[in-house]
This record gives structure tokens, C-alpha cells and sequence, in this order.
């Protein structure tokens, strides 16, 4: 039995706003402070919105497991600062793949209300939605200082989660006494439609503390961008720790995110991605180091640890090889993508892959390629590794590699 | 002149640094967000005083305490230390973010305050003069609006920056932020400055990039007792840049304690 027979193949999409300007060089930073006078036109973004809803309904046709899509604030990364609203949209222009909100940063709102938003999505959606948990990047913390304190992020966290499970399964209206909330009368209406509530996960960047809060809370846990040797710690650590606790974390409680570009040929994918997958490192993700780490998101040995890493000190500075090695980006053909997926997923004996197929302001066409050779050309590849895979597919898959 | 003795005291569960020099009334100082140029500056006022420099919780040399997250916590914390030192009535002088525990702590324990100095402090809204953001000034203008003349940091700020002062910086921001990161005054704070009766002197740089100088007019038109005093050529580290910061002290506060 191999970690292949049951891979779940998530479309993970950006939501970018998809316009790289040509005098980009001239902004410091796409995240908290980008100007929208300059860079942002209404027009722009229905068209951009109307993109990818059509993104999210190819991906649907096309046969992905699932469709994944995050909350930023303050950013171009992101146009889904409200994610459950776009949540909704694609619930009603797909019909069969789970949808995956990775998801509110439950700090920025109430537990309460949250429970109700995503109890409404899962009833509305028919029970297809998962969520995933994030603390909420330290860029979050800048955008919304009026609600929250990084200093006690993490805290508010934890006790935010046992909320919202609370008022998720309890059967009649309880009261709630907590450090930061009270409630009197806790009673969200609707409740998730697949009982008791649809699969979790929290979305950590590999620190002990949001491992232990995913184990915690019985969730699944999910990596941001974090270097391969990171993911893979993390990994150890909750299995580690799992076990003391005597609990299991199975492939399918653990995801990896992949950024992949497939065309015929390495050498054609390079070509063409290579542009593109620049400009989703060097303009999307253009923060200035302070609003990574605001003031208490991070214990002072943790930020000393990382002040003490170039690496991670100087990770702005990186080329294009560099992420390439530390991220699990992943440009070529169907074979050398499928096997390099396929090697990732053994590796890390985890059964979902979070696939990012539209990178930076490629235009639509490609994106749409891209999707299509991953699902009809890498998914199949891969699932013929494992041992469930019938010789006749197989046999059926060779002819096409030839 | 000698230099400062260090006490520590076990504050409610708190392991907190106390420096002292001289003799005389005490002279208690809070200092501001951070702990950076030490305290060096300020030993002058121990010919006339028994200076008391605090660190605060998760500053300097005194422990972190995550629970301490609001100005009230501060003022607590203070009553229960100057128990231990046996300070009651005393002289008071806080430092921007310590000029407003000051004024804070002043306005709750007015008997026991027999003068006090707000040396720039934070806690005012002034909508036409705000105080500027510290947390969104980039770290490498930061020394910049601290200080005229930057010179005074040649001692305490390591070029290139160590690994282990940039840490030591966000530990003391993380202090500050655990009360400051929403905003850096109390939109209630006016309405009851006028239980400030001490004798009272506002001392401003007049080059003061953080809190303008403009704001010391504001504070005055609610403590009736205030004075103000400015300091030319001076910025927001007042003591660090002219002994005319403790003359003013002296100046001002030396006559009307008996030594």
C-alpha cells in the first residue's frame, strides 16, 4: 500500500490581482501598503474576479478533488480579503469538488460568526467544504491592528478554535467563559451540514506551537512556503508529538503545497513558466521584513533564531534557483513532474497536494494549459505508481508518455 | 558622582531590576519603550535624590511578564515595588511611554506624588500634532527620530546590528506592543488630568520627532499646575542629548525637597 493510492489533488488558487506594472521596481511592497490609486481599477478587478470563478469551474470539470483559496489583507496577492464571499461564488459555479477555505484567520473575526459563515457554506455548498486555520500572516497583524494584538495572536488562537468546535458540536445553547471571549448564549444556526463538522486542518509554517495546536483540536495540519527541510521537521514533529499524545496523524491529515507548470518538454516549461513563477516570488511576495514578524508574533528566541539564519534574514534577496531548490516548485514535463510529486509525497508520507497552477500575471490561456496537462497528464501518471494502478492503465498511460 | 547600584526584587512573580544612586527623597524614573542608552544620563539627579531607576516588566534587565498588557497593570505593578522599597511620598518623572505611566500613576496616587515631571510624554490624542507611529517607522530611520544628534548612540548600537540586539530590540517592542500596538494614547486620558494638583513641570525637545512639542500646550491646558519647559536643539531622548534635562529637574524639583 503507497501514499499514492490515495492522493487528493487540491486546484489551489492565488486569487491574484494579475497585473504586474512595468515600472514595478519603484514599490516596496506588494503587501500592507501597496497604493491602490495606482495600482488598483475597479473594472480591472470584476474582470479579474470573473477569471477566476472561470478557474475554479475548469478545475471542477477537469476532475481535481478539490479547489483550494486563502484570505490576504491589504495585498495583491490576494483579492479574496473576505474568502468566505468568494467561497460562496465557487460553490455555485461547481458542482462536485470539495472546496477548501484555508482559510479566515479566525483572529481577525469572532469564533462565533465564523461558525456561522462556514456552517452556511457547508449547508450551502452540500457539505463540500473543509477548512483549513491560519494564525494569519504577520502582514495581517499590520493590516488590522484595530482588532488584534500580535502579542497575544497566539493565544486568541487557541481559545478562538475551541470556540467555534464548541458551538459547532453542541446540541443545545451554551454560554462560553474565556480569557478574550464571553458568550451568553452560544448558538450559531446554521450548523455544518456533514456531522460533525467537515474535516480540519490548521495552516502553520512549521513552528512547534501551531503543530501542537492542530494536534490539540484533532485537525490536520497544512504548510504555507517554508523551505522542504522545514516541511518535512514539522512533519517529524507531529507524528513526534502525535504519538506521545497517542494520537495518529495519517497522509490524508497532511498537506503540501506544490507550485507546479507542466508543458510537452522540461525545456518548454521553463520557457514559458519561468517568467512568470519570477514574478510570483519577486512581486507578490515583495514584504519588507518588518511586517513579516510584528512585534510579539514571535517569541524573541524564535526571532532571534531566525535573525541568526541569512537565510531566513536575507530571504528577499533569493534568486530564482534558490526558490526553486528550498520551495516545492516543480517546471517540465508530465513525467518529471509527476515523479518529482510522486518522490515528495513518499518522502513526506503525506496524501494531499495543494497544486498552484496560475502563477503570477500569466495570462489565461497558459493557466488553463497548465491545469489541463496536470489533470489529464500528471494526476493520471501519478496514481499508476501506486499499487492500486490496473496494468491496463498503465498500459494506457505508457502510450501516451511514448 | 557615583554610578548606580543594581537591586533586584521578586515583584508579584516578576524578577525586576532596580538601579539606585544617591541619597536623599526618592526620585523614581520611568523610563520609556525601550532601554537602549541606558541610564547613565540621568545620575545627576543623585546629588540631590535617591534616584530609582526601574526597568519595567520585559525591559532592560527585569523580566518578561505577558500578562502585564495595559497601562493599569504598570501602575499596580509599581505600588506593589514601591511597597518592597518602602517609597510613599516621592518625585515622580517618566519619559514618553513613562511620562505617561507617570501621569497615570499621578492621577490615582495624587498625595503621594509630591512633584512630578512628564518628560514628552505619550497618552494624549492631539489630532493636529499626533504622535508618530513607532511601529511603522523603518528600523534604519529609527535612531533618526529618537535623537538630534546621533552621536549619543555611538556606544550602545553595534554597526553592523547584532543578531542578539536586534532580538533584544522586539522583546522590548513586544513589551510595548502588548499595551501600545492598537494606539499609544487613551482618547479618556484628558478628562481626568485635572486630578494633576502636584506641582508639575512638562519638559519637551523642541526637536522632538515622536510627540511633538506642540503637544506640551495641550498637557498644560488640563494641569492647571504645569509649567513647561523646552529644550532647543533637542530631540525626543532628552536626557541622552543635554544636561540641561536634569538642570531643569534640579531646577525645578531640588528646592522643594528637604535633603
Amino acid at each position: 500500500m503507497s501514499v499514492v493510492d490515495d492522493m487528493k489533488f487540491y486546484f489551489f488558487h492565488h486569487n491574484h490581482y494579475a497585473e504586474v506594472p512595468k515600472d514595478h521596481e519603484r514599490y516596496d511592497a506588494t503587501w500592507v501598503i501597496p497604493p491602490a490609486g495606482e495600482l488598483f481599477d475597479a473594472e480591472k478587478a470584476h474582470n479579474f474576479y470573473r477569471h477566476h470563478l472561470r478557474m475554479f469551474k475548469l478545475a471542477d470539470d477537469l476532475g481535481f478533488d478539490g479547489l483550494c483559496l486563502n484570505e490576504h489583507h491589504n495585498t495583491v496577492y490576494s483579492m479574496t480579503p473576505a474568502v468566505s464571499v468568494m467561497a460562496s461564488a465557487v460553490s455555485q459555479v461547481t458542482s462536485r469538488a470539495k472546496i477548501m477555505v484555508a482559510g479566515v484567520p479566525i483572529n481577525l473575526t469572532t469564533p462565533n460568526r465564523l461558525a456561522e459563515e462556514y456552517a452556511m457554506l457547508d449547508c450551502i455548498s452540500g457539505g463540500r467544504m473543509e477548512f483549513a486555520f491560519p494564525l494569519g500572516t504577520g502582514m495581517e497583524y499590520w493590516s488590522n491592528n484595530g482588532q488584534i494584538n500580535p502579542t497575544s495572536s497566539r493565544a486568541r488562537f487557541r481559545e478562538s478554535l475551541d470556540v467555534l468546535l464548541k458551538a459547532w458540536t453542541t446540541e443545545e445553547p451554551m454560554s462560553y467563559d474565556g480569557d478574550f471571549y464571553n458568550f451568553r448564549y452560544l448558538n450559531p444556526w446554521p450548523k455544518p451540514y456533514q456531522k460533525p463538522y467537515p474535516k480540519l486542518f490548521v495552516v502553520g509554517s512549521g513552528s512547534m506551537e501551531t503543530v501542537e495546536v492542530a494536534l490539540d483540536f484533532d485537525m490536520g495540519y497544512s504548510l504555507v512556503f517554508v523551505p522542504i527541510p522545514v516541511q518535512l521537521k514539522a512533519f517529524a514533529r507531529i507524528r513526534e508529538m502525535a504519538e506521545q499524545k497517542g494520537k495518529t496523524v495519517t497522509p490524508d491529515d497532511l498537506i503540501i503545497v506544490v507550485i507546479a507548470y507542466v508543458a510537452d518538454t522540461d525545456e518548454e516549461a521553463m520557457r514559458e513558466a519561468r517568467p512568470y513563477i519570477e514574478k510570483f516570488w519577486s512581486w507578490f511576495h515583495r514584504v519588507p521584513p518588518k511586517f513579516l514578524l510584528p512585534p510579539g508574533y514571535v517569541s524573541t528566541s524564535e526571532f532571534l533564531r531566525r535573525a541568526s539564519d541569512a537565510a531566513l534574514a536575507h530571504g528577499t534577496e533569493a534568486t530564482f534557483e534558490d526558490m526553486v531548490d528550498i520551495s516545492r516548485t516543480i517546471i517540465g514535463s508530465p513525467d518529471t513532474v509527476a515523479d518529482t510529486i510522486a518522490q515528495w509525497a513518499e518522502e513526506a508520507d503525506c496524501s494531499r497536494i495543494n497544486v498552484v497552477l496560475e502563477h503570477a500575471d500569466m495570462p489565461e490561456w497558459m493557466t488553463v494549459k497548465n491545469m489541463t496537462l496536470f489533470a489529464n497528464e500528471v494526476i493520471p501518471r501519478i496514481r499508476a505508481k501506486g499499487t492500486k494502478a490496473t496494468v491496463t492503465e498503465s498500459r494506457e498511460l505508457a502510450a501516451v508518455g511514448s | 558622582m557615583a554610578g548606580y547600584t543594581e537591586e533586584r526584587y521578586d515583584v508579584n512573580g516578576i524578577d525586576t531590576a532596580v538601579f539606585t544612586a544617591g541619597e536623599g527623597p526618592p526620585l523614581v524614573y520611568f523610563h520609556g519603550a525601550g532601554t537602549l542608552t541606558g541610564f547613565d544620563k540621568l545620575l545627576p539627579l543623585s546629588e540631590r535624590f535617591r534616584l530609582i531607576v526601574p526597568n519595567h516588566p520585559g525591559y532592560g534587565a527585569s523580566a518578561d511578564d505577558p500578562s502585564i498588557d495595559s497601562i493599569q497593570d504598570y501602575v499596580n505593578h509599581y505600588l506593589d515595588l514601591f511597597d518592597q522599597l518602602g517609597v510613599d511620598e516621592l518625585t515622580l518623572v517618566g519619559l514618553s511611554m513613562g511620562g505617561y505611566l507617570a501621569a497615570t500613576f499621578g492621577i490615582q496616587q495624587t498625595h503621594r506624588v509630591q512633584q512630578l515631571v512628564l518628560c514628552c510624554p505619550i497618552g494624549l490624542r492631539v489630532p493636529e500634532h499626533p504622535i508618530t507611529d513607532i511601529f511603522t517607522v523603518p528600523d534604519e530611520q529609527l535612531l533618526g527620530y529618537l535623537a538630534v544628534d546621533l552621536s549619543c548612540f555611538d556606544d550602545c548600537v553595534p554597526m553592523p546590528p547584532t543578531p542578539e540586539f536586534l532580538a533584544e530590540r522586539y522583546r522590548e517592542q513586544t513589551s510595548t506592543a502588548r499595551v501600545f500596538w492598537n494606539r499609544v494614547y487613551d482618547p479618556k486620558l484628558p478628562k481626568w488630568l485635572h486630578r494633576l494638583t502636584m506641582p508639575t513641570l512638562l519638559l519637551w525637545g523642541e526637536q522632538d520627532r515622536l510627540v511633538p512639542v506642540q503637544q506640551a500646550a495641550v498637557w498644560a491646558e488640563h494641569i492647571p499646575s504645569a509649567t513647561i519647559r523646552t529644550l532647543p536643539n533637542v530631540g525626543h531622548l532628552l536626557f541622552e542629548e543635554t544636561p540641561d534635562a536634569t538642570g531643569a529637574i534640579l531646577e525645578f524639583a531640588g528646592q522643594g525637597v528637604a535633603v
